[in-house]
């Protein structure tokens, strides 16, 4: 029971993680490699607040997101005025540096060794309704103002700018956006393994991230979700076969990238609303047939 | 009133405009023509801020305009649409509207994450005027398709009707008649003349369909290699021997 406890927990806080990644990839098209980073520095800030300054787990939460969302306006600064592809070069820069410095600083985070002795808040309840949260705002902006500026930013930025949107703007917010999700993230993950370490907060992580919201469906919020829960729990189920689940993991990227390269879901969204309505489309289908 | 006064712009060792002055006014439609490579679309470009002048400037209402970032310009009341047509795909013909209408929208990113009252109100009001424009442009009833499964004529007007929600003092054509076909262009020589007279701003045109330019200018500039070869009425043009000289060619020398 347990086990499966942890497993769903970790899942949610990936699902969490991969709603920032929908808005900044999905949304507005911008690729990041060092976004693990931010969640590193979560899980780091706001684990050191509580071990070492004793200031309250609530407190040191809204400290660490803040923190993540200053440095991620430094990153983003010269970032938002690139072209997608050398995002993904500065980002990844960035979050390399970060595990490096991590790796360094041994005598504050522990270095290679990790950092642990962090207490066990994060239960399965605060991981479900944090993720409930996330994707509730999230599906708010995807319809809002700014979820239309991103996703016209993203198909065509110089006609966004004919029509009056300030694109550096709504790519940054777009980010700092991820950053803040992200690193909350980190936050729940660090306090509910009690222990992290720089190396998996590397580059392979951010890309996990993206494979999830390519895998399930790059312009849907469900699919990126439904994405992510499968591509998460499945290496987890998969664990008595731990020499082959690479190989299985990667065998259905290549299959969904190959057969289906808008992701599983595609651009539909799963919603009451549209549920429903296509069950009735199927019904006047059969109608008419 | 627009007001471009001596722009120039090189890439590298190439002139692609030089020396272009003009002047628009409130109910103007001037139309712009020349061969292909003139530069009229680089004067566009000048214009509408995707490119900085060399030398000149752009002058709106009195503001210099000319070195003021692309989002600016529209937002000080610069509209366009593009030859080759640029809509957004991912979303529909409604919010493509509505992507010019949401930078005019007053409502922070706290709104933009929670269905706050302030977004609901500023949501519809948006909401209506983009879909009194799409009216204007006869394309209310496609809302909800996606453009890129329109066809052509459609996604030209779409375009305009993007433009139009811009709020633009200056209104930019760039080829707007190109691939329709003529029931087509009459619409649209109608939509144009319509809008100049009921919006009552001063329209840009670039166009190839000499028949459209003719009929529905006010005043028409000549480039040629990126200089200004001639202005004037529709008729004057259509005298001036310089213009068919860059239309048609040298006349052949006497036998």
């Amino acid at each position: 029971m347990q086990f499966y406890i942890s497993i769903l927990t970790f899942t949610l806080i990936s699902v969490i993680a991969v709603t920032g990644i929908y808005v900044l990839t999905g949304l507005t098209g911008m690729f990041s490699l060092g976004q693990a980073a931010f969640m590193a520095i979560g899980a780091y800030v706001s684990g050191f607040l509580v071990v070492k300054a004793g200031v309250p787990f609530v407190l040191a939460a809204i400290i660490a997101v803040v923190i993540s969302v200053i440095v991620g306006y430094i990153v983003g600064l010269p970032t938002v005025r690139l072209r997608r592809d050398y995002i993904s070069l500065v980002t990844l820069g960035f979050g390399e540096a970060i595990t490096a410095l991590l790796n360094q600083t041994q005598s504050i985070t522990g270095g290679a060794l990790g950092f642990s002795g962090i207490p066990k808040i994060t239960t399965l309840p605060l991981a479900l309704i944090s993720a409930i949260v996330c994707i509730v705002l999230v599906s708010y902006l995807k319809n809002s103002k700014y979820g239309r500026q991103c996703i016209a930013a993203r198909s065509d930025e110089l006609a966004a700018k004919a029509m009056g949107i300030n694109v550096p703007r709504i790519k940054m917010t777009a980010f700092l956006i991820a950053v803040a999700v992200t690193s909350y993230a980190g936050v729940l993950y660090a306090f509910f393994t009690t222990y992290v370490d720089p190396g998996i907060f590397g580059w392979k992580k951010s890309a996990e991230w993206v494979i999830m919201v390519f895998f399930g469906g790059v312009s849907s919020l469900t699919g990126s979700i439904f994405g992510t829960i499968i591509l998460t729990a499945l290496p987890e189920v998969l664990r008595f076969a731990a020499d082959y689940r690479t190989v299985f993991y990667a065998v259905l990227v290549l299959l969904i990238i190959n057969f289906k390269p808008t992701g599983l879901f595609g651009e539909y969204e799963l919603s009451v609303g549209n549920l429903l309505r296509r069950l009735s489309g199927k019904k006047e289908e059969r109608s008419n047939a | 009133m627009l007001e471009v006064r001596n722009v120039s712009k090189s890439f590298g060792g190439v002139k692609a405009i030089q020396d272009v002055s003009l002047t628009a006014k409130k109910g103007d439609i001037i139309g712009i023509i020349g061969p292909n490579g003139a530069g009229k679309t680089t004067l566009f470009n000048v214009i509408s801020g995707i490119y900085t002048a060399d030398k000149g400037s752009v002058i709106l209402d009195g503001k210099d305009i000319t070195k003021m970032e692309q989002y600016m310009i529209t937002r000080e009341g610069i509209g366009r649409t593009f030859q080759n047509i640029r809509l957004f795909r991912g979303l529909t013909v409604l919010e493509n509207v509505m992507c010019a209408f949401d930078p005019l929208s007053r409502y922070s990113i706290i709104d933009g994450l929670l269905p706050t009252p302030r977004r609901l109100a500023e949501e519809k009001r948006g909401r209506e005027i983009c879909e009194h424009y799409l009216e204007v442009v006869g394309m209310l009833k496609y809302k909800n398709e996606r453009p890129e499964n329109l066809p052509y004529g459609l996604q030209r007007k779409l375009e305009i009707a993007r433009a139009l929600t811009c709020q633009p003092k200056v209104l930019l054509l760039d080829e707007p008649a190109a691939g329709l076909n003529p029931t087509e262009v009459m619409e649209l020589t109608e939509l144009i003349s319509r809008l100049c007279e009921e919006i009552g701003f001063a329209i840009l045109l670039i166009e190839h369909r000499l028949e459209l330019v003719m009929g529905i200018s006010h005043k028409i500039h000549v480039l040629n290699f990126g200089k200004p070869i001639a202005e004037g009425t529709p008729e004057e043009i259509k005298e001036n021997p310089d213009v068919i000289k860059a239309y048609l060619g040298e006349e052949e020398a006497k036998c």
